[in-house]
């Protein structure tokens, strides 16, 4: 079989990605590509893990039968996905041990969304129902991606994901016909969690270098504001409707466009808290990194273990 | 053998014996959860939250048991009653330690559940034997995991074994209180609703004590007529209402989100 | 050594009569702990009959740069139903 150039390989490959069809593991691809998604599913594992610790810090106190059980689901659920997403990077040569010791060397980034601190009962409610929510909007594009594992494992993750934003939102509702106090809680959650969720969906275009390319290999197929304005277009007429709202006055239905106008967050504290300057950067490591510490007598022990039991 | 009809069981006997496993599910399950974002490695973190999960769900069925005697709606019972008045054994209080600790505590307690459930298997009381002949389908896999566990740690690595020994070492005393003999419970005996904790203790060691020596774990125990005897001092009184402070602060953390608006909706 | 473990694959039946189905891999020190954390991960809400876990340096895979395994280039249409045009009925 006659060897064909880098430049011939790169052709079908775009060819091919262009037909809607999948690179799976093992096929040629430009070492972009694949950087590309080494970076984007390992901080999509990363982002699930340091995930379980805002919320998973309420599981003592969930109150009642059903919410504490649906809380440590939902988390279980978060360690789920971080597992299913470390072996679709790995699948693309990099070993989870190698992400592990970035993510707690504190090189790898994850989703800035989990450097916002949980000091309510709300806040849990609020985070399954809208970072979930924009959350499932990014995930939903990203199933369509042309890297087949990823798209497999996002099918997956979107499914159980649904069900976290209606507990979630399940929560919120409760909270909204409640008491006083507990509406107030709920309404503080939304005010501290807006805009961060609105930052999910990453920095506007024209700012983002990722994006561009991203989009020619099908890695992503929505820009980050089409995404963010998504969310916002379903988000706020539920909120409202609850009797709550938005910590943004200028939100406010366009006849004419047919979507909210809104307010862009703050990009520049995005750029500080992703870089290591947020409220719980510090702390959310530190507690994984002693997990993963006071962990490693067992997985040396279980491992030395395998060549005895089989 | 006589057996008296169960009209003259007193309700609080049977409320009682109810109660005390269902306080145990809980607060085991409580500290089970405590391990789901920590644990050594994914895998075990989305299979213990699994445990965590099952526990707290059997606290549930033997509350919704409680509610059909007395009324008393399981997420009061849980979420409001004074640490004072749980029934639970000491044994589950203490903190969950390192995961040695938790492996041993986890198979002391499935090996002590599976003993008692089969034992309710042929209970005179129909919800008994109903509600155990259902909590046992679960146990057998919590068995399966916890042992599995407990063997393969036992003895690794040098730490590993060391770790384990040392979890052993606090935590058999402790276990004693899971067949704690309640007074209560006599009546129960001899109307067949249940069997006495003696009988169950020494089934729960004629299979704890063997596949503990059979990875180098020593017990403190001893062969005397055939039988196995621990040689320590149980850790009794939680059936008495008799605590550690650590139940004081697990209730005030599990209460403490419930009790801000305990009538409403949560 | 601190590892992650090796991995498996994990191969779901969801009822008996069904194929199993590939639903992803574990990291599991061994055969046995791979079937329960499998169970864990793959089967806490789908409901499952069956589990298969085979460590994936054991699969033997083609590779998707060699298309030529799979090549079809002399007409085999003869395996096809739709090749045969025989009548429903013969007409006497």
């Amino acid at each position: 079989m006659a060897e064909r150039t880098t430049e011939q390989k790169l052709t079908e490959f775009e060819a091919r990605v262009a037909r809607g069809e999948k690179i799976e593991p093992g096929d040629w691809m430009p070492d972009e590509y694949r950087k590309n998604l080494i970076r984007m599913i390992g901080q999509h594992a990363h982002s699930e893990i340091v995930g379980q610790l805002p919320e998973g810090k309420w599981i003592p106190y969930a109150p009642g039968f059903r919410r504490k059980l649906t809380l440590i689901a939902k988390v279980q659920d978060e360690a789920g996905h971080g597992q299913l997403l470390y072996r679709a990077a790995e699948t693309l040569g990099k070993s989870r041990e190698s992400m592990i010791e970035e993510l707690l060397a504190g090189k790898a980034k994850y989703a800035n969304v989990f450097n916002y601190p949980t000091p309510t009962w709300a806040d849990v409610g609020i985070i399954g129902w809208l970072v979930d929510t924009s959350a499932v909007i990014n995930q939903t594009m990203l199933a369509q991606s042309s890297y087949g594992p990823y798209a497999r494992a996002m099918k997956r993750i979107c499914y159980e994901e649904s069900f976290h934003i209606k507990q979630g939102y399940d929560s919120v509702v409760a909270l909204a016909k409640g008491t006083p106090e507990q509406r107030q809680m709920v309404q503080d959650a939304i005010n501290r969690w807006w805009f961060p969720t609105l930052m999910m969906s990453g920095p506007p275009d024209s700012l983002s270098q990722h994006t561009a390319q991203a989009m020619k290999w099908r890695i992503k197929t929505k820009s980050n504001e089409q995404v963010r304005q998504e969310f916002v277009d379903h988000i706020v007429p539920q909120i409202r409707a609850l009797g709550l709202d938005v910590p943004d006055s200028d939100c406010q239905f366009d006849q004419q466009t047919g979507h909210y106008r809104y307010s862009q967050p703050d990009w520049e504290e995005l750029k500080r808290v992703v870089n290591g300057d947020g409220p719980c950067n510090k702390e959310r490591l530190d507690i994984r990194r002693k997990a993963h510490e006071e962990g490693r007598w067992v997985r040396e022990a279980l491992a030395a273990q395998s060549n005895k039991v089989d | 053998m006589d057996r008296q009809s169960h009209a003259d069981i007193s309700r609080h006997s049977k409320e009682t014996f109810v109660l005390n496993l269902a306080d145990d599910e809980l607060i085991l399950g409580h500290r089970d959860s405590e391990w789901t974002g920590y644990a050594p490695i994914l895998e075990e973190d989305i299979a213990f939250s699994n445990i965590a999960q099952d526990e707290i769900g059997h606290s549930l069925v033997w509350f919704s048991l409680y509610q059909e005697m007395t009324g008393a709606d399981p997420d009061a019972m849980a979420f409001k009653r004074n640490w004072n008045e749980f029934t639970c054994c000491r044994f589950v209080e203490y903190p969950k330690g390192d995961f040695a600790y938790t492996v041993v505590r986890q198979y002391f307690f499935d090996i002590a559940e599976q003993v008692k459930l089969e034992s309710l298997l042929d209970s005179t009381m129909e919800s008994m034997s109903q509600t155990a002949e259902r909590l046992l389908k679960e146990e057998a896999y919590h068995r399966l995991h916890s042992e599995s566990l407990l063997k393969r740690l036992g003895n690794a690595t040098v730490e590993s074994a060391r770790r384990m020994q040392s979890a052993v070492d606090l935590a058999f005393p402790q276990s004693a209180g899971l067949f704690e003999p309640v007074e209560t419970e006599s009546e129960l005996i001899k109307a067949g609703v249940f069997k006495c904790h003696d009988a169950l203790l020494n089934k729960w060691l004629e299979i704890v004590v063997p596949s503990l020596e059979s990875v180098d774990l020593q017990l403190p125990v001893e062969k005397r007529d055939g039988k196995y005897k621990p040689t320590c001092t149980p850790d009794f009184g939680g059936r008495r209402g008799s605590h550690t402070a650590h139940l004081k602060t697990l209730v005030d953390d599990l209460q403490k989100v419930f009790r801000m608006a305990p009538e409403a909706q949560w | 050594m601190d590892t992650q473990w090796e991995t498996y694959e994990v191969f779901h039946q969801s009822k008996r009569g069904d194929p199993h189905e590939h639903v992803g891999s574990v990291h599991a020190p061994d055969p046995q702990m791979a079937l329960q954390l499998a169970r864990d991960q793959f089967a806490r809400r789908m409901k499952c009959s069956s589990l298969w876990v085979v460590r994936s340096k054991d699969i033997t895979a083609t590779d998707y740069q060699d298309e030529s395994f799979f090549a079809q280039v002399v007409d085999k249409s003869y395996r096809d139903p739709k090749a045969f045009d025989a009548p429903d009925k013969l007409e006497n």
